[in-house]
């Protein structure tokens, strides 16, 4: 992305015509009601956090809950999470129905926040996107422990709440754990011993390998793949007492509201010495299905919709631009900063990727939101 | 080119690759492609390279210079169109000289048919679909033919995404489009200079059919909508012409009894569309691939998913029976399996896919026999058994549904005996038996009810297996005022009405349908692997073709391969040795 120098100029030239253009595209009578679609204003290459802002816009459980935090929490100290939902209904109580909006304080506090967003390079959208989910999550915890501290002084917080995706087991899980945490659950054997062990951990997202002319289902699989523990990276057997080969896999056992998979397009190559876009063409279904579940998962039929994408436009990690295409009320909408089209669910195809390595630059999904279909209705 | 071992590194693509019928070969010096590939990349839009193959009836050809071939290949790759004289595995024609080559502008064709019934020697009629709608009929051969119909895009604005001949028919094709419909049309007929209006002719569950309220018969005969604007991908007519099979975007698959409109049975993908669809040269089963990356069995007498096949690695583009199989396959049943059923039969199912590979799979008597849908059914939850088992409520099924529910019924009943004596496998399997022959007799039964009251006769069918033979007394009425079929439409509209409170909303729901047998949960039902799955191609697969000698490949880059067949042995009972399955 190049960082819009003339930002101001050419924002306002562009928003008379395409916040216009866009409503003709929808057609009056199709425009949904009490539905926004505002562009963000990019403040020189936050195009990272605008893709990841619109695509959890349209992500509806969680619009909805960060609406219903801001209309709960009236006048609290500022957190990242009170700029989100400050945001959020920003956009959601816009009397226009399409134009741009400048997320500044949103912006002002991630930089305060944290030290590796503060400064106006290319970031990584999955790793802001993991940075806002689980910092959210940490501020609802605090102010939980907070208010039961408050409630009930006799007995202390108890346990320390460190979130790094996981719950304190004896702790409610928050509205964010309930929309974006699923379970993995990873079983080892022990080849000399053949005891099998299971240990669950919990996630946010999926990050998955991408291999060329695959579908996200494969790479799914691949993430699911019996992989044998040995040499340096040999396992601590409790039975054995001793380091032992093991084979291990990682399948799900409880599928989240809300699969967020983060494709590992960035790959770290010695000969180069630094990140290198990997554009391979991989094909993502409007619909999903798991078929990586434990033999005990809870729900493991969980049908999910795509409705968002992030999209890695440009040749590697630190160059480049993020946009986003989301799904509204049946019709697919693109994100690019502050300027927002309506497109045809064909065009997804083209944030496939590449089959051949000869272009240099791709359009590539780069993080897929897929809703369980039970969410929704 | 060099043969690639699968010892070395494993996305080598493959020129030949063996099966226990022996090896395969890929013919490098047939190859068809555009003459000149220097610098074309396969630009902008979707390269869905498909490929029209024909043998025309040999003629005394008049320059007789040598042994010329009467097979014309047809391709489209990007906005190019091609027709070459086709020499199977003998070295190609000289792509410079193309019988014809068509350049298009701003449009691209799609999807072209041959149409086998009026071709001669030296003409023949192709049918071709385009990314904007528009439909061209042309000869290549005599180049006097062209007529465009649509051309004004008032029928259907959206991409041709699959066209036909109706089979047995002079003048029929159909065209279906992106939009989710699907248009009969008359070749002889113009398409009229305003927009059609229509007037619904018969509508069931999750379709409609229309035709044009005019006074003159014009183009569209009728407009088939299927699903909800969701894109059909491809359809396929049974063997025997009477079946239509349709699958789309919104992950069904729907058949039709294609002269009475009525919708015989339903499959729904495990998640995403369905893109592609053919029939067993039998017409028993129909198989589908999609966006699951499966390849899923259908069998046609008992509206069920019967198998899912996964081994490709994406979304599978297309699959096509091997007639050729079926019959070499026969003998070995007799001494390979323990189970020597007179009915054993397999089938050979090939399949490519955007992953660039080719899979074969054996469908086998163990996989599709019923007595797996008895083992089946004992997953089967308790609620599933008031869904019919074809799952849709509509006057001709409705009359069969009684019998269906019984053996549904009787399955049930062997279900709860076989989960109360479980434990032990063997056991299970021993009283299974005495209670699958019962079982068998009344399959057949429903077979034969079924049979008759579609007026096919399905040993008829099956003698009528041979590929590319036509019934030539299928004829189809087109009159409008023809009242029986006014009325029986009615009749489907008002029962319709009765039970759609009941059933018809749900039964369109992919949430409520996982677990039925249009869409078992996964491990509900058998899983195949493929006996082969070879990357052949740097590009995605868009064509696969089989025929007695070779087979016939096509990918996005716009090459289209020929595939010799492993040499086959003497002719007659002489048993070939088996191969292992290594290469």
């Amino acid at each position: 992305m190049s960082i819009c120098q003339d930002l101001g100029l050419n924002f306002q030239q562009r928003m008379g015509a395409t916040a216009s253009q866009l409503e003709k595209d929808i057609g009056s009578e199709q425009f949904p009601p009490n539905e926004h679609y505002f562009g963000l204003v990019n403040f020189g290459n936050t195009c990272y956090s605008n893709s990841v802002l619109q695509a959890l816009y349209f992500c509806r459980p969680f619009r909805d809950k960060v609406l219903e935090y801001k209309a709960k929490n009236k006048r609290t100290k500022e957190t990242l999470l009170t700029c989100l939902a400050d945001l959020f209904y920003s956009i959601a109580t816009q009397k226009k129905k399409v134009g741009s909006i400048a997320p500044k304080k949103f912006i002002a506090r991630l930089r305060k926040e944290k030290e590796e967003f503060d400064n106006y390079m290319q970031q990584d959208a999955h790793e802001f996107l993991n940075f806002l989910i689980n910092h959210i999550n940490e501020i609802i915890l605090a102010e939980r422990n907070q208010s039961t501290l408050k409630l009930q002084k006799t007995t202390g917080s108890g346990e320390s709440v460190t979130c790094n995706g996981t719950v304190p087991q004896n702790s409610e899980p928050t509205w964010v754990h309930e929309i974006f945490q699923g379970t993995l659950t990873s079983e080892t054997r022990c080849l000399n011993c053949e005891t099998v062990s299971s240990k669950d951990e919990h996630f946010f997202d999926l990050q998955v390998d991408v291999d060329q002319n695959t579908s996200i289902t494969h790479c799914l699989k691949c993430f699911s793949d019996t992989e044998t523990l040995c040499n340096d990276n040999k396992f601590k057997c409790d039975n054995c007492s001793s380091y032992q080969e093991a084979q291990k896999r990682m399948r799900v056992k409880k599928l989240p509201l809300i699969l967020a998979l983060h494709l590992k397009r960035f790959k770290y190559m010695e000969q180069y010495n630094r990140h290198i876009k990997v554009s391979h063409r991989v094909v993502f279904p409007l619909e999903l299905r798991l078929f990586n579940t434990s033999d005990d998962a809870v729900n493991p039929d969980r049908l999910y919709d795509l409705v968002a994408v992030v999209v890695h436009c440009g040749s590697g990690p630190n160059r480049g631009h993020y946009i986003s295409i989301v799904k509204s009320h049946g019709f697919w909408l693109l994100f690019d900063d502050d300027m927002v089209d309506k497109i045809d669910a064909s065009a997804i195809e083209d944030f496939y990727g590449l089959t051949s390595d000869i272009q240099k630059s791709s359009e590539t999904g780069y993080i897929l939101f897929y809703q369980s279909r039970d969410a929704s209705c | 080119m060099a043969v690639q071992s699968d010892s070395g590194g494993k996305d080598d693509v493959k020129t030949q690759f063996v099966t226990r019928e022996g090896t395969y070969r890929l013919m490098t010096l047939s190859e068809y492609s555009r003459p000149n590939r220097v610098g074309y990349t396969s630009g902008s839009g979707s390269t869905h390279v498909r490929v029209s193959l024909v043998t025309l009836p040999p003629g005394a050809a008049p320059g007789s210079d040598g042994p010329t071939s009467e097979d014309r290949i047809c391709f489209n790759h990007g906005k190019e169109l091609y027709v070459y004289v086709y020499k199977g595995i003998k070295k190609a024609a000289d792509l410079t000289k193309p019988v014809d080559k068509k350049m298009y502008k701003g449009t691209n064709p799609t999807c072209h048919d041959f149409n086998t019934v009026t071709m001669t020697p030296d003409s023949v009629s192709l049918v071709i679909g385009f990314s904007t709608g528009q439909i061209q009929l042309i000869d290549p051969i005599k180049k006097e033919l062209s007529k465009l119909y649509n051309e004004e895009r008032l029928i259907d604005k959206s991409r041709v995404t699959c066209i036909k001949w109706v089979p047995g028919s002079s003048n029929l094709f159909i065209a279906a489009h992106a939009s989710g419909q699907l248009y009969v049309y008359n070749e002889e007929l113009t398409c009229g200079t305003t927009a059609p209006q229509y007037q619904l002719f018969k509508h069931g569950d999750g379709y409609s059919i229309h035709t044009c309220r005019t006074k003159s018969t014009r183009n569209p005969l009728y407009r088939w909508i299927i699903g909800a604007e969701s894109c059909i991908n491809e359809f396929a007519f049974s063997p025997c012409g009477t079946n239509l099979a349709v699958v789309s975007q919104d992950g069904f698959l729907r058949c039709f009894h294609y002269d009475t409109m009525e919708l015989v049975g339903r499959a729904r993908s495990y998640f995403g569309g369905f893109l592609c669809v053919c029939w067993s040269p039998d017409g028993k089963y129909v198989v589908v691939g999609g966006e699951d990356d499966l390849v899923t069995v259908w069998s046609f007498s008992e509206r069920r998913v019967v198998a899912r096949g996964q081994g490709h690695r994406s979304w599978v583009s297309v699959v096509a029976f091997d007639p050729y199989i079926v019959s070499l396959g026969e003998p070995d049943t007799e001494d390979t399996r323990e189970d020597k059923s007179e009915s054993a039969q397999s089938y050979r199912l090939g399949s490519v896919s955007q992953d660039t590979q080719l899979c074969f799979w054996d469908l086998t008597e163990d996989v599709l026999k019923p007595a797996v849908r008895a083992r089946a059914s004992t997953h089967l939850s308790p609620n599933s058994n008031n869904i019919c088992s074809n799952g849709i409520p509509s006057t001709k099924v409705l009359q069969k549904c009684p019998k269906n529910n019984k053996i549904g019924h009787k399955h049930a009943e062997l279900g709860g005996n076989n989960a109360a004596g479980e434990p032990s496998a063997a056991k299970a399997a021993k009283s299974k038996t005495n209670n699958i022959s019962t079982l068998n007799i009344n399959v057949g039964k429903a077979k034969e009810e079924a049979s008759g009251s579609l007026g096919v006769n399905f040993t008829q069918r099956l003698a009528a297996l041979s590929f590319g033979e036509r019934r030539s007394d299928h004829r189809r009425n087109f009159s409008l005022t023809k009242s029986t079929d006014k009325s029986s439409a009615a009749n489907t509209v008002a029962l319709r009405g009765k039970s759609a409170g009941a059933q018809t909303n749900d039964s369109c729901d992919p949430v409520k349908l996982i677990g039925t047998p249009s869409c078992p949960r996964f491990d509900e039902c058998p899983v195949l692997e493929p006996l082969v799955c070879k990357k052949i191609a740097h590009e995605r697969l868009t064509a696969l073709l089989f025929r007695s000698e070779y087979f016939i490949t096509a990918c996005a880059d716009g090459c289209v391969n020929t595939w010799s067949r492993p040499l086959r042995s003497a002719p007659g009972p002489t048993r070939r040795d088996r191969v292992d399955l290594t290469d």
